[in-house]
C-alpha cells in the first residue's frame, strides 16, 4: 500500500518551507513515468510527495551569453521542439525525440531522467558530451553546480542529497554544434530501452580532430565519458584506421553487462560500430542522425 | 484493398456482403463508450485478487490464512479446502500412449505447485490496497522440489514429475503415409534442421478482467472478458449447483488471442461472490497476466525434407515436441494441430510426423493464435527455402512444383474439397512486393522472402461442433439478430449483421445485434478457432433465410407475384425488374403478424461430424476446411547491428469471401503485425520457470513505428464452407508471417537462423560477427 502526503508549491521558496525539516521523506515528482512504475513495484515506506509541475521557473530553456539553460522540468517534447536545443545541442533534441513515445515525452522530464540516473537514461550522453552543469538547491538554499560527469554514481544513484533539487542544466554552446552526432539504438523503434548510445561532440579543424567529447549510454553501471577514447582521436584525422582504432580502444572503457536485451559480448560489439558512425556523422558535419533512433 | 475482377468467379450482386461498410460498433470505440468488461462498477463491490505460488515446483506443507482474514475490510480468504469441487479431471481417449491423454485441473493449488503464477488462494476486501495487503499477510509454507524446465529433458523416464502421474508426456500423435526411407532414397537432396520457437504472450490490450454478482433470483452472473461464455457449466461444477444457475455475460472483449478461451477471472470470481453474497470484481494486471496465463507453445522441431533434383518433394519427416508447462489444458489439440499442418499446402507423397506435448514447470501454454499452425509453418517453409537454395530453383518455382491443389489429398487422407488458391496467393504476393529496394548503405543487405501457409477454420469434426442463432423481425421491419457468439474485436457481431442486412434488405443500422449472453442469446459456441462467422454466420444465415421464407408467401400476395420473383432491398419489397411496384417491408409483417406467421427462427448449423482418427496413422478427418495464403516480404539487415528493418510486406489471403471487406483487412493487416514480432521481437523468456520479461517494456511487440505498412491482398474463390463461400481468416492471417521474414533474412545475408525471434544478435552470430 503506498502512503503519502502530497503537496504542490507554485514556487521554489513555497517549495522549501513545505518540505523544511522533512527533507528525508521527499519525493519529488516531475512528469511522472518513472516515480508511478517504480512506486507500484516497490513496498514503499510513507513519504512526502512533491508536485513540482506548478513550478513555472523550473519551465524555461534558454540562452545567456553562450551558455544554453534548461529548466529541469522541460519535458522532452519541449527539448526536441525548442529552437534554441537544436540549433546550439542538436544530439541533445535527437535523444529527446527517441525517448519512450509521444505520451511519455510529453510528460518525462530531463531533471527526471537524469535524477533517475538509470544506465540507460537517453538524455544522459548527450548531457556528457555538451559538459553539462547540474544546478541544484537543497534545504535551507544551499546551491550546487555539479559537472555531469560527477553526478552519477551507479545504477538509479546520484550525488543528491535528500531533498536536493534539481533546478536546471547549463551547457556551454559548442563550437560547431553542427560537429556533434547521438545515435541510439535500441531493440525496436519507439517504446525501447537503449541497448546502447552514443553522443559525441567534435571540434574539428578541417579533417582534424582537435577536441572530442564521447559519452556512451547502457555499457555500464552509470552513464559514461570515454576519456580514453577521446585521446585516441585527439590530433588525429578521421580515417577508417582511426575510427577502427577507436572502435578498440572504446572496449577497454566499458563494462557492459549480459541482459535479457543483449549480451555483453553484443553491446561491446556494437558500441564500436556506433562509435564509428557517429564519430563519422559528426566529423562530416553531418546533419545529426535525423530521428536519432536506428 | 482493391478486388481483381479476373478473381470474381462469377458476378454476384451483393448489397451488403463484400461492401466496405464501416462496423456498426465502430464509432462507439473510437469515442470510448464501449464498455469492456473493467468499465462495469456495482454499488458495494468488493476488490477480488489472486495470490500464486512463490516458486515454480513445490509441495505446499501449510497455509496459514488467519492474519490475512482478520484484517479489517477483507471479506473472504478461499484455499482449495474452500472449494467445493476444486479438482477436474479430463480424459481423452483409451489409451495415454498414442492420441489419448489425461488432464487434471486444479482451481487452487493443492499439495503441490507446477509454475509460478498458479493460484494458492483468492482474497475479496473492501478496496484493492486491503486485498493486496491480505495477500501479503497469507503464510504459505512451501518445501521447493527440483522442477524441470526443458521439454526434451522431461521426456526423460527418470525425470522430475510435473503432475501427479506417471510420465511428463501428455500424449503423441503420428502421420504415416507411403514409407519415408525409400522416398529419401529416390531424393536428390534431403535438408535436415531442427527449429525452435519461443513463448509467446499473447498481449492483449485488455487484461483479464470480469465482475460476479448474485441477482434477485440467485443466479451467479458473470460478465467477463471471455471468448467462450459456455464455460457457465464449468463454473456450475466447480460450486457443484445446476449448469442453469450460473450466467455468463461477455461484453466487447478488448483482444483474446487465445488467451481468453481458457478460464481466466470466472471461477474465482464466482467463489469470491458465491462465498461473500456480494459483488467481486477482478482484473489482472500487466504482469500477473503475461506470468500466470497461457502462452503460446515453444516447439523444438526436427525436419527432414527430401526432393527430386526438380524440386518435387518425395518425403518429408519431422519430430515435433511442445513445451506445455505445468497444466494439460488445450495442449494435447494444439499439438494435434500443428501434426496434421506438419506438412504445409504441399503434395508429399511419403510422410512420416511423430509429434508430442510434455509437461514443464514454466508457465503453462494454450491456445494462441494459429494454434499450432505458426510454429510448423516456421519450420516447413525455412524447409522449403533451403530445398530451393539446393537446387537452385527460385523459392515460388519450388513451391509451385508442390503445392496441393483442390481435389488433392493430405497426408492425413483428407481430400480438399473446397477452394486451394496457394499457388494464386504466392505469385501475386511476389508481384505485389516488387523489385528489391537499393541498400541505404554499404554494410546493408536487401532481401526478399516468401511463405505460403495453410491454417483449418472450424473446429476438430470429431468435437461435433454446432452453432445456433436467432433472427426475428419487428413489426417496424427492423431485425433483432440473438447470438451467443463472443466479439473478440474482430467484428464478430457485425459481420452477422451484415448477413441479416443482406437476406433481409433491410439496412445495416436497423439490424441489432445482441451477443454473449448465456440466459439470453442461443449458445453459439467459443470465439476459437477461426469459427465463428463460419459457424454462427451460416446459423445466421439459415435464420434469416426462414424468416424470410415465412415473410415470402403474404408478400407474394400482396404483390400479386410469384414468390420466387421477389426481392428483399432496403426495407422494401418489390418484383424483379419492376423495383416501381414495392411495398414496405413493414407492412408485409403486420400483415404475416396478423396472419400468425411466425416472424423469428431460431437455427442451428451443424459442422461436419466425422468419428475419431487414428492416432497411430494420423488417417481421417480432423477438420472442415482450411485457408491458403502467402506472405511476401522485402527486409533490409544491418550486417554490422544485426538489426532488420522489414520495408515492404505483403499478404495474400484466400478468404473465400469477404463479408466485410474492411474486417477482412483488418484482420490480415492485425495478423500480419502479430506474426512480425513471433519473428523479430517476441519471446517470453523463462529461467527455471520464472518469467523475466513479465511487462511490456521487456517483452516486445511491434509499435506503430515498427510496422511497415500492409499491402493486403484478398482473393475471394468463393469456395469455402462458410456463409456466401466465406473461408475463415482471423488465425491463419498470421501463419506464414514469420517464415516470410525468415526467409528474407536468409535472403539478404546468405545463413539461415533456425530459432525465432531474429533477434541482432542472432544475426551477428549467424554471421560470424560475435
Ligand atoms: C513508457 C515509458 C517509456 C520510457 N522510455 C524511456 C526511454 O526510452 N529512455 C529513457 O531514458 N527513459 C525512458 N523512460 C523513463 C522516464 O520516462 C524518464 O526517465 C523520464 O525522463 C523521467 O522523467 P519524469 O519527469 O517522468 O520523472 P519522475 O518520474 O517524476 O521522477 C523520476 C525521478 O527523478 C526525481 N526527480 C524528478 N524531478 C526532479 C528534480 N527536479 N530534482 C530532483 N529529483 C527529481 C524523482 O524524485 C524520481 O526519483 C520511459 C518511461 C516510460 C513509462
Amino acid at each position: 500500500m503506498i502512503e503519502a502526503e502530497y503537496v504542490a508549491p507554485s514556487n521554489l521558496g513555497e517549495l522549501f518551507k513545505s518540505i523544511e525539516g522533512r527533507a528525508e521523506r521527499v519525493k519529488f515528482v516531475a512528469g511522472c513515468t518513472n516515480v508511478l512504475p517504480d512506486l507500484r513495484a516497490q513496498n514503499p515506506a510513507p513519504m512526502l510527495l512533491v508536485d513540482l509541475t506548478g513550478i513555472e521557473e523550473l519551465r524555461r530553456i534558454e540562452e545567456n551569453n553562450g551558455v544554453i539553460s534548461i529548466g529541469s522540468l522541460a519535458t522532452m517534447t519541449e527539448l526536441a521542439a525548442s529552437e534554441i536545443i537544436r540549433t546550439h545541442g542538436p544530439i541533445l533534441a535527437s535523444a529527446a525525440r527517441a525517448l519512450g513515445n509521444p505520451l511519455t515525452r510529453n510528460r518525462a522530464t530531463i531533471g527526471g531522467n537524469i535524477a533517475d540516473a538509470s544506465p540507460a537514461a537517453d538524455t544522459a550522453p548527450p548531457l556528457l558530451a555538451l559538459e553539462a552543469t547540474i544546478h541544484t538547491e537543497g534545504a535551507s538554499h544551499a546551491k550546487r553546480e555539479i559537472p555531469v560527469e560527477e553526478f552519477f554514481i551507479g545504477p538509479n544513484q546520484t550525488v543528491l542529497n535528500q531533498g536536493e533539487l534539481i533546478t536546471r542544466i547549463t551547457f556551454p554552446i559548442p563550437k560547431d554544434p553542427s560537429a556533434s552526432s547521438h545515435i541510439k539504438f535500441g531493440l525496436r523503434n519507439a517504446m525501447a530501452i537503449s541497448v546502447v548510445s552514443v553522443a559525441v561532440v567534435l571540434e574539428m579543424q578541417g579533417n582534424l580532430c582537435h577536441r572530442a567529447r564521447i559519452a556512451l549510454g547502457s555499457v555500464a553501471p552509470k552513464p559514461i565519458r570515454a576519456y580514453l577514447t577521446e585521446k585516441e582521436l585527439e590530433g588525429r584525422k578521421i580515417t577508417e584506421e582511426v575510427l577502427e582504432s577507436c572502435a578498440e580502444v572504446v572496449k577497454k572503457e566499458i563494462s557492459p553487462i549480459t541482459d535479457i536485451r543483449a549480451s555483453a559480448q553484443y553491446r561491446e560489439h556494437v558500441t564500436g560500430v556506433l562509435l564509428k558512425r557517429a564519430l563519422w556523422q559528426a566529423a562530416r558535419e553531418g546533419e545529426n542522425s535525423t530521428n536519432g533512433n536506428i | 484493398m482493391k478486388k481483381d475482377p479476373k478473381d470474381q468467379l462469377s458476378n454476384y450482386e451483393y448489397q451488403f456482403i463484400g461492401k466496405p461498410v464501416p462496423r456498426h460498433d465502430a464509432w462507439d470505440k473510437v469515442f470510448g463508450r464501449t464498455k469492456y468488461a473493467d468499465d462495469f462498477d456495482m454499488p458495494g463491490m468488493l476488490f477480488g485478487k489472486v495470490l500464486r505460488s512463490s516458486y515454480p515446483a513445490a509441495k505446499i506443507l501449510s497455509i496459514d490464512t488467519s492474519g490475512a482474514e482478520k484484517m479489517p475490510g477483507v471479506a473472504a480468504v478461499l484455499t482449495a479446502k474452500d472449494v467445493p469441487n476444486n479438482e477436474t479431471v479430463t480424459r481423452f481417449g483409451q489409451t495415454h500412449q498414442v492420441g489419448g491423454f489425461e488432464g487434471l485441473y486444479r482451481v487452487l493449488a493443492d499439495k503441490k505447485v507446477r509454475f509460478m503464477g498458479e493460484a494458492v488462494a483468492l482474497v475479496a476486501a473492501e478496496t484493492e490496497e486491503i486485498a493486496e495487503e491480505a495477500l501479503a499477510r497469507i503464510k504459505v509454507e512451501y518445501e521447493q522440489l527440483p522442477g524441470v524446465f526443458d521439454p526434451l529433458e522431461a521426456m526423460n523416464p527418470d525425470a522430475y514429475q510435473v503432475g501427479e502421474g506417471d510420465s511428463n508426456i501428455i500424449c503423441n500423435y503420428q502421420v504415416r503415409k507411403g514409407d519415408v526411407k525409400e522416398g529419401f532414397s529416390r531424393s536428390h537432396v534431403v535438408v535436415e534442421n531442427t527449429y525452435r520457437v519461443p513463448f509467446v504472450e499473447h498481449a492483449f490490450l485488455e487484461p483479464e478482467s470480469g465482475i460476479a454478482w448474485i441477482d434477485d433470483s440467485e443466479i451467479i452472473t458473470i460478465r467477463v472478458s471471455t471468448q467462450v461464455i459456455e464455460h457457465f457449466r464449468d463454473v456450475a461444477d466447480v460450486l457443484g449447483i445446476p449448469h442453469n444457475k450460473v450466467r455468463v455475460i461477455a461484453p466487447m472483449v478488448g483482444g483474446g488471442f487465445g488467451s481468453k478461451e481458457d478460464i481466466t477471472v470466472e471461477t474465482f470470481l464466482a467463489l469470491l461472490t458465491w462465498k461473500t453474497g456480494k459483488p467481486v470484481k477482478m482484473t489482472w494486471t500487466r504482469e500477473g497476466s503475461i506470468i500466470s496465463s497461457s502462452k503460446r507453445h515453444p516447439y523444438v522441431m526436427k525436419y527432414k525434407t527430401g526432393a527430386t533434383r526438380d524440386g518435387k518433394l518425395m518425403a518429408m519427416e519431422a519430430q515435433l515436441i511442445s513445451d506445455a508447462g505445468a497444466h494439460v489444458y488445450l495442449s494435447p489439440w494444439v499439438l494435434l494441430y500443428s501434426t496434421v499442418d506438419a506438412t504445409g499446402p504441399y503434395d508429399i507423397p511419403n510422410v512420416k510426423v511423430d509429434s508430442y506435448t510434455v509437461l514443464t514447470n514454466n508457465t503453462f501454454t494454450s491456445a494462441n493464435r494459429g494454434f499450432g499452425a505458426p510454429q510448423v509453418c516456421f519450420a516447413y517453409e525455412s524447409q522449403m527455402d533451403e530445398l530451393a537454395r539446393r537446387l537452385s530453383l527460385s523459392p515460388l518455382e519450388i513451391r509451385k512444383r508442390n503445392y496441393l491443389r483442390k481435389g488433392d489429398a493430405l497426408a492425413t487422407g483428407r481430400v480438399l474439397e473446397y477452394g486451394v488458391e496457394t499457388e494464386k496467393t504466392a505469385i501475386k504476393a511476389l508481384e505485389a512486393l516488387g523489385e528489391p529496394s537499393m541498400p541505404s548503405s554499404p554494410t546493408e543487405k536487401i532481401g526478399q522472402g516468401l511463405a505460403s501457409g495453410m491454417m483449418s477454420y472450424g473446429r476438430m469434426t470429431f468435437l461435433h461442433d454446432t452453432s445456433r442463432s436467432y433472427v426475428g423481425i419487428e413489426l417496424d421491419g427492423s431485425v433483432t439478430v440473438r447470438c451467443g457468439v463472443q466479439d473478440i474485436g474482430g467484428g464478430q457481431a457485425s459481420s452477422l449483421a451484415s448477413i441479416a442486412a443482406e437476406i433481409l434488405g433491410v439496412p445495416m443500422e436497423e439490424i441489432k445485434v445482441f451477443i454473449g449472453d448465456t440466459a439470453l442469446t442461443p449458445i453459439a459456441g467459443t470465439t476459437t478457432a477461426t469459427r465463428m462467422l463460419y459457424m454462427s454466420g451460416n446459423a445466421t444465415l439459415k435464420a434469416a433465410t426462414e424468416v424470410k421464407k415465412s415473410l415470402l408467401p403474404k408478400a407474394a400476395e400482396m404483390l400479386e407475384a410469384s414468390p420466387e420473383d421477389l426481392v428483399f432491398r432496403d426495407k422494401k419489397v418489390f418484383v424483379r425488374g419492376a423495383p416501381a411496384r414495392a411495398i414496405p417491408l413493414a407492412d408485409v409483417v403486420k400483415a404475416c403478424a396478423a396472419d400468425g406467421v411466425q416472424l423469428y427462427n431460431v437455427a442451428q448449423f451443424n459442422a461436419p461430424f466425422r468419428e475419431l482418427i487414428d492416432f497411430k496413422t494420423g488417417q481421417g478427418q480432423v477438420f472442415p476446411d482450411f485457408t491458403f495464403g502467402s506472405h511476401a516480404v522485402e527486409v533490409a539487415v544491418d550486417t554490422e547491428t544485426g538489426k532488420v528493418r522489414v520495408l515492404k510486406l505483403v499478404a495474400c489471403y484466400d478468404v473465400g469471401q469477404a463479408i466485410n471487406p474492411l474486417s477482412a483487412e483488418g484482420q490480415i493487416e492485425g495478423g500480419a503485425l502479430y506474426g512480425l514480432g513471433y519473428a523479430l521481437t517476441e519471446e517470453v523468456i523463462l529461467d527455471k520457470g520464472i518469467t523475466l520479461t513479465p511487462s511490456f517494456s521487456e517483452y516486445l511487440v511491434p509499435t506503430s513505428v515498427d510496422a511497415p505498412h500492409v499491402k493486403t491482398i484478398m482473393l475471394e474463390s468463393r469456395d469455402g464452407a462458410g456463409p456466401f463461400g466465406a473461408k475463415g481468416i482471423g488465425e491463419p492471417s498470421c501463419n506464414s508471417i514469420a517464415p516470410a521474414v525468415a526467409n528474407a533474412v536468409a535472403n539478404a545475408i546468405g545463413a539461415r537462423i533456425l530459432d525465432l525471434p531474429l533477434t541482432p544478435e542472432k544475426i551477428l552470430r549467424s554471421l560470424q560477427k560475435l
